[in-house]
């Protein structure tokens, strides 16, 4: 590891710090994936709280507060929770959710009355057990970053040899029982190598990132991508770009690592919801709004013609009157009618009146709807090759020329 | 009141409020919402500390629980983009405001001591210890606030039953017949988060995960009816806390551990030898199926 942080131009310390958060940030981003997929987005923290029983019970099996028999003890407890967790699931109907909320809590009361037995031990050395989970990102030594990178290695290597397993495992399990695969014992493997990722990444940063740092990259590499296959390297990215992104602003602003990452990680993933492209909740909304403003302004187009075809142009009031269309609405598309042309305002009443551009768009919009009509009521005896239901808006164009007249025929007989 | 008899009865209060609430979240599979709240509730300490330079309890429920409303709003508001699904969200929102809260602590509050144990995260051992004079009768804190909350959820999940009923097994049959299940649904996440916060202080924050939790869960494990899920969530909880009250009691040990061991022990009973779900019942349905299964397929042949 030494040409690593040799290679980066931060002194030491930050510079350990900048490579851990990158290699955890790419485990959980990876690892992340499959517990986001399967609702079990919060199964880390289930983990982290199940880590404090495993601590009491290996504190009072050594009677020391010694790291590695500590971290042992975390992980198995860690194990057992998930084990439980994932049987809970499989045979009862209890869902992912609850199941995780009903392995932490009880873990957590255990490690509670664990607390309390070890307290009333008098025993001087136990001071602090509870804290001793709970790490720091500045505390990260070499020798961490080592461990760190062995796990990276181990679970990608798992990834990236079982992946068709794996992801069949993940998207139907039925079927993939079916097949013969070892559905529950994948299930269990890929929550034991969580685990394992958890384990050590609460005691270096703290249990509310590793929370974070499962989630935040899986969420927003979701909002860019539908295929598992870029779905799990982009979270991976993802995930080791927040980590050093994250580390980089605390040293630089000397902040606690974890809560900036944290905050970064939720940023990444919150830009993502909003601005995907095709996907995300802004592009959504202006899409939507955008197919709104077109029905109206087609709506109001073949309004105002019926309106001429039985009387006198009417006004604008009249119009609303007639249609029962908010004002604010009508007014609005009145005005980008008239910009697009296909209106005029006739005399002193401004009466509504269509141009002859206007006059035309209101006789092919309504050949289109008739022939969308025409598709509904006999589109079954057309009998063609592509059975897609054709875009509403354009019949014509997405069944051709050759079927839309076929179309129109039908419609007049 | 004795001093037991306090304790038990903050204790089973605070398990009639999330009784009443913990089958919904279960239900419509936001049971970690419980949590997230706990850790949500931190950036409002730190706010209430660094605006008033208080720590008075009600000051700090008050700014815990603006936090908390926060936390399950956004939740609820990622959530219904449909981008993110309910765990996800809750995943995304509550270390935000935890690491916010810890920011807050670093930057501003670092001289002061801001212990979360003896700020909102309460301990139910000193329940007894808090009096108030009500009208001349003396009355423990804790059980006038927990009462009055559990009050306040029974009188909203009675007025609301059908209309939480409808929006929480089927949203869109809810919709269709002019309920509004975004509005009901985010009514009743203020509740869980005020209920939360308020129980966090008299009983501590891992005991209130659980009574949300452990017994909805249990509860569902052994019915299919709704009223009866939340009487038996409700009962659950009372039996929890007499029970754990005095094993705690006898094995000198944590009071909120031991009642949560005692939940843990009814969801694992019901999770075995429930009538219709349990793993006993299921395995003996699986066996009677197969033996009737071969003796057909011998009939035939």
């Amino acid at each position: 590891m030494g040409w690593l942080i040799d290679l980066i131009p931060l002194s030491y310390t930050d510079a350990v710090v900048v490579i851990g958060a990158a290699i955890l940030g790419l485990t959980s981003g990876v690892l992340g994936s499959f517990a986001v997929l399967r609702e079990r987005s919060l199964v880390g923290d289930a983990i982290a709280h199940a880590a404090l029983p495993g601590v009491c019970i290996a504190f009072l099996l050594t009677g020391a507060k010694d790291a590695g028999s500590l971290i042992v003890g975390a992980a198995f407890a860690g194990i057992a929770a998930a084990v439980l967790m994932v049987a809970i699931e499989h045979t009862s109907r209890i869902r992912p959710d609850a199941a995780i909320g009903v392995v932490l809590s009880c873990f957590f009361s255990l490690g509670i009355v664990l607390l309390t037995y070890i307290a009333s031990q008098n025993d001087a050395s136990q001071a602090g057990l509870e804290k001793y989970l709970f790490g720091q990102a500045a505390g990260l030594l070499e020798r961490d970053l080592v461990v760190m990178a062995a796990l990276a290695g181990a679970s990608l290597l798992v990834v990236v040899a079982g992946f068709r397993i794996l992801k069949v495992a993940l998207f139907d399990s039925d079927f993939a029982a079916s097949l013969g695969l070892p559905v529950r014992i994948l299930d269990i493997a890929m929550t034991l190598l969580l685990v394992v990722a958890v384990v050590i990444g609460v005691r270096m940063v703290g249990a509310i990132l590793m929370v974070a740092m499962l989630i935040s990259p899986v969420v927003a590499a979701r909002q860019l991508t539908h295929r598992l296959r870029t779905l799990l390297p982009l979270a991976g990215v993802l995930g080791a770009a927040i980590g050093i992104a994250g580390a980089l602003l605390a040293t630089g602003s000397e902040l606690p690592t974890g809560p900036v990452v944290v905050v970064v990680g939720f940023c990444v993933a919150l830009a993502a919801v909003l601005f995907s492209p095709g996907r995300g909740a802004l592009w959504r909304a202006r899409h939507v709004a955008a197919e709104r403003r077109r029905a109206a302004f087609e709506g109001v187009l073949l309004e105002v013609e019926t309106a001429m075809h039985a009387g006198p142009p009417p006004t604008t009031e009249e119009l609303r009157l007639a249609t029962g269309r908010p004002r604010a609405q009508l007014a609005t598309t009145l005005r980008s009618l008239e910009r697009a042309g296909l209106l005029d305002r006739d005399g002193a009443e401004h009466r509504l009146r269509l141009t002859e551009a206007g006059a035309a768009a209101a006789h092919e919009l309504e050949q289109r709807r008739d022939l969308w009509a025409a598709w509904l009521e006999h589109g079954s005896s057309l009998d063609l090759p592509d059975a897609r239901e054709p875009d509403p808006r354009d019949v014509r164009a997405s069944l051709g020329d050759d079927a839309a007249d076929r179309l129109q025929e039908l419609a007049t007989t | 009141m004795n001093d037991d008899l306090v304790i038990i009865v903050t204790a089973g209060l605070a398990a009639t409020a999330c009784g009443l609430l913990g089958p919904f979240l279960v239900l419509r599979r936001a049971a970690l919402l419980s949590d997230a709240v706990s850790h949500a509730v931190l950036p409002g300490i730190v706010a209430t500390w660094l605006l008033f330079q208080t720590r008075a309890p009600l000051a700090v429920i008050i700014g815990g629980a603006v936090f908390a409303v926060l936390c399950v709003l956004a939740i609820d508001g990622l959530r219904s983009t449909g981008l993110v699904r309910s765990d996800a969200a809750i995943g995304l929102v509550f270390p935000l405001l935890f690491a916010l809260g810890v920011l807050g602590v670093t930057r501003y509050a670092s001289g002061i001591h801001l212990d979360l144990d003896s700020t909102i995260y309460g301990e139910i051992a000193f329940a007894p210890f808090d009096v108030w004079n009500v009208a001349g009768i003396e009355v423990a804190r804790s059980v006038a606030i927990i009462g009055t909350i559990a009050a306040l959820n029974l009188v909203f999940v009675v007025l609301a039953w059908k209309e939480l009923k409808a929006t929480t097994f089927d949203p869109g049959f809810a919709q269709t017949i002019g309920l509004r299940p975004q509005l009901l649904s985010r009514v009743m996440l203020i509740a869980v988060a005020i209920t939360a916060v308020t129980a966090f202080e008299s009983v501590g924050a891992i005991l209130v995960v659980t009574l949300l939790i452990v017994p909805g869960a249990t509860a569902y494990l052994l019915t299919d009816r709704l009223a009866l899920m939340v009487a038996l969530a409700v009962g659950i909880g009372w039996l929890s806390a007499v029970a754990g009250y005095w094993g705690a009691v006898a094995g000198d040990s944590s009071i909120a551990g031991t009642m949560g061991l005692v939940c843990a022990l009814c969801f694992a009973l019901a999770l075995l030898v429930s009538p219709k779900y349990g793993l006993v019942a299921t395995a003996l349905r699986r066996r009677r199926r197969s033996a009737a299964t071969a003796t057909a397929l011998a009939a035939e042949r």
